[in-house]
């Protein structure tokens, strides 16, 4: 039956949030008169990580507060064009974005820096399948359904589709039919609920849930691990102050040797933050020009 | 073995308890009905305002082929839980989101995925209303069908189909069927002991009487002791006709036994008279002859000895005859106060030898019309009696009063009561039981009381015994 959970639920599907962002400012300027001096970091988050736990951003947040002496809010968005637009436009100071948007517009962006997973600042894209189907293969899945994280994600949309151009297969027609789930989590629930018969995932997303919601991902089985690649980077606005960049990239790269910042990692599953060059983004860059290449053809 | 037990004692509360099973289950089965009803009333009407409030965000989710926000909303919170499988289909027929992805898959034809339902004509003039139909239960459990058509701005874009079965609540119906099931027994736990000493109670006065009229026929009515059912329904009435019946009964017992007894009496006194007269008629010639004799003749004295043990020999059986022919009414002195009196004067003697207190209540003013020697005899043998029988120490009451044109006289004594078999034989002469008396005088009493027109009568409880004589006044003739 619906309850009114499930329609406040379905508005936050539509991104119609019943608090505004700006409302969220404010009251949080209005909780901390203290750092109220300097206006708000504004930090944009995707859903290349689980974002929708609330308790922990808010602890997160209020660590950056008192080591960078300014209030920082996390604006969520459920697509990460929209917070490539915000960040591109000045709306953000910076932003966790996937390194697709990023190679896409790195000569305008600033690299803050690169989590490091799994010991390195890399990570895959896993193609995932119902645990009890019987598909082996990425071919396997031909005529299939399949679910793309979101059309700006490297490791749900654009590692599938080179992969499937690199067979000679047409990322269009491969699949009979083929749809966004807006977010890497939802990917891989719709293929243990069935609606998919595969999926494309980000590595991290996935171990990380297979470490909180093992029964999720036990409902999945993956059947394709990707080369790796940079991980989604921390990238600075355009407009960012190189003062503040620097700041924010040393209250990162030492959260790993700050107690508190110490389990805040842990619970985002990370070993830390790393100074990053561009070029670690340049798997990704080739593949985006390589699926540009097949589009234009 | 007849499957009906006869006795109400069992019939009455099996009847109750029958009905008391028979009213809770039906009143179970029809709660539980009723309860599916409303449940499934619900179920569409839940089901239907469902539909309505996801219709906007599901025709955004069409037009901009968004199928994980449709999707995420028709799977809800509850995934396996839900009551109903929804299916959301494109304007192309084809299955564009569902809570059940496994079955219902994404891009399927609706045709192919639910082959009974008849394809929907998308009219955009008039969309169809939004109704929950019933139809014939489907393998999967699909009893009813809620199909919304999903429009944009007019045009039809999609349609929102709800299959509703009664799985989802069936538990919850279950549950019901076995809470009433145990109510019922709970209630009947109670119930049925309650009916049945009910029953039991109600059917015990007709146990009652049934074993009373069991024991009419094989016991003397008027010893007959039953505890009658005492209320006013038709069972009460019965019980008190029961005992009017019996009443009758005894009377008419009581009355045939005194008749008896008066005629065997009757009989025996004409005996007795006939024999006195047979006898007397002989007698008087032998004694007028003995006297002849006598006169005759010069008698030497051994022949006149002999013939005074002869005379008085006769004079004996003259006497102990004439003791048996009781003549009430020879007398022509009517009774007065002072006759009675003379009794009591008399009877003194005995009295102060037997030590036994006289009460003397006499309610006599004046003469009555009634034959003073025979009335002077029968008090006088009655208060003899009684005072022999009274023990020593004892009373004896006497009584005499007018009653309605009778002289009413009765005579009480204490002491030890006439055993019943005694009483039946009392009045005859010579009674059995008495060899060592005389054994005439109550005899003498019931032929003076019979001949004078009136009635005797005794009762002997524990503690007295008492003799009741009605005689009637101014009445020469007795039948």
């Amino acid at each position: 039956m619906l309850t009114r959970r499930d329609l406040l639920r379905a508005l936050g599907l539509l991104g119609i949030s019943p608090v505004g962002c700006h409302d969220a400012i404010a009251a949080r300027e209005a909780e901390n008169p203290v750092v109220g001096a300097r206006p708000a970091l504004r930090f944009g988050l995707t859903p290349v990580i689980l974002d929708d736990r609330v308790a922990f951003l808010r602890l997160w947040a209020s660590w950056l507060e008192r080591q960078l002496g300014r209030p920082v809010v996390f604006i969520q968005r459920a697509r990460y064009r929209e917070i490539m637009d915000l960040l591109l436009r000045g709306g953000l100071d910076l932003a966790w974005i996937c390194g697709y948007p990023y190679v896409q517009h790195r000569w305008e962006l600033s690299l803050i820096a690169v989590p490091r997973f799994q010991g390195q600042p890399k990570y895959r894209s896993y193609i995932i399948v119902g645990a009890d189907s019987p598909f082996t293969a990425l071919r396997d899945l031909e005529g299939g359904l399949f679910a793309w994280s979101d059309p700006d994600s490297n490791s749900g949309y654009l590692y599938p589709r080179v992969a499937l151009l690199e067979q000679g297969q047409d990322p269009d027609r491969f699949f009979r039919r083929t749809f966004f789930t807006w977010g890497h989590r939802h990917a891989v629930e719709a293929v243990a609920e069935g609606l998919a018969d595969g999926a494309a995932v980000d590595s991290y997303v996935w171990e990380t849930l297979a470490r909180r919601v093992p029964e999720l991902t036990g409902q999945t089985r993956i059947i394709l691990r990707s080369p790796l690649f940079g991980f989604p980077p921390l990238a600075g606005a355009p407009g960012l102050v190189p003062t503040d960049l620097q700041a924010i990239r040393q209250v990162l790269l030492r959260q790993d040797q700050d107690p508190i910042g110490r389990q805040l990692l842990d619970e985002l599953n990370l070993d830390g933050f790393a100074p990053a060059e561009p070029g670690l983004f340049d798997d990704i860059a080739a593949m985006a020009a390589r699926l540009d290449a097949g589009r234009r053809t | 073995m007849s499957l009906t037990p006869a006795s109400y004692r069992h019939r009455l509360p099996l009847s109750l308890s029958v009905a008391a099973v028979v009213t809770a289950v039906s009143m179970a089965l029809a709660l539980g009905l009723q309860t599916l009803d409303n449940l499934r009333e619900d179920q569409g009407r839940n089901a239907l305002r469902l539909g309505h409030a996801m219709s906007e965000i599901l025709v955004q989710a069409l037009l901009h082929d968004d199928v994980w926000l449709a999707y995420s909303l028709l799977r809800g919170p509850e995934k396996d839980a839900a009551d109903a499988t929804w299916i959301l289909i494109d304007a192309g027929q084809r299955i564009f989101a569902s809570n059940r992805p496994e079955r219902f898959r994404l891009d399927q034809s609706l045709e192919a995925a639910l082959p009974w339902l008849p394809v929907a004509a998308f009219s955009p003039d008039a969309p169809a209303p939004a109704l929950v139909r019933s139809i014939a239960p489907q393998d999967d459990g699909t009893r009813r069908v809620l199909r919304l058509t999903l429009a944009s701005e007019g045009g039809p874009v999609g349609e929102l189909i709800a299959l509703l079965s009664d799985r989802p609540f069936l538990a919850r119906f279950r549950e019901i069927l076995v809470g009433g099931v145990l109510v019922t027994a709970a209630v009947l736990a109670v119930m049925l002991p309650a009916g049945w000493l009910w029953g039991r109670r109600m059917a015990s006065p007709l146990m009652q009487l049934a074993a009373c009229m069991a024991r009419v026929g094989t016991e003397d009515a008027r010893q007959l002791r039953c505890q009658i059912p005492e209320s006013d329904s038709e069972i009460g009435q019965l019980g008190r006709q029961f005992s009017a019946m019996l009443a009758a009964l005894a009377e008419k017992g009581a009355l045939e036994q005194q008749m008896l007894q008066a005629e065997r009496l009757a009989a025996v006194g004409r005996v007795a008279a006939g024999v006195a007269h047979e006898v007397n008629n002989p007698l008087g010639g032998m004694l007028m002859a003995i006297d002849t004799y006598r006169q005759g003749q010069v008698l030497d004295a051994r022949t006149a000895r002999l013939l005074d043990l002869i005379d008085r020999a006769l004079q004996q059986i003259r006497g102990s005859v004439s003791a048996l022919l009781v003549e009430a009414r020879g007398d022509s002195r009517t009774l007065a106060p002072t006759d009675l009196e003379d009794v009591r004067t008399l009877v003194q003697p005995r009295l102060a030898r037997s030590s036994v207190r006289l009460d003397w209540n006499m309610g006599l003013a004046s003469a009555l019309d009634l034959p003073a020697a025979p009335v002077r005899q029968l008090l006088l043998n009655l208060l003899l009696n009684a005072i022999d029988a009274a023990e020593p120490g004892g009373a004896v009451r006497v009584e005499a009063g007018i009653d309605g044109g009778q002289l009413a006289v009765r005579v009480e004594n204490s002491g030890r009561p006439i055993p019943a078999e005694q009483l039946a034989h009392l009045f005859e002469p010579y009674p059995e039981q008495r060899p060592h008396a005389q054994g005439l005088g109550l005899w003498i009493c019931y032929q003076i009381v019979s001949q004078l027109g009136g009635q005797i009568r005794v009762a002997s409880s524990a503690e007295r015994t008492g003799f009741q004589v009605e005689l009637p006044l101014g009445t020469e003739e007795a039948p």
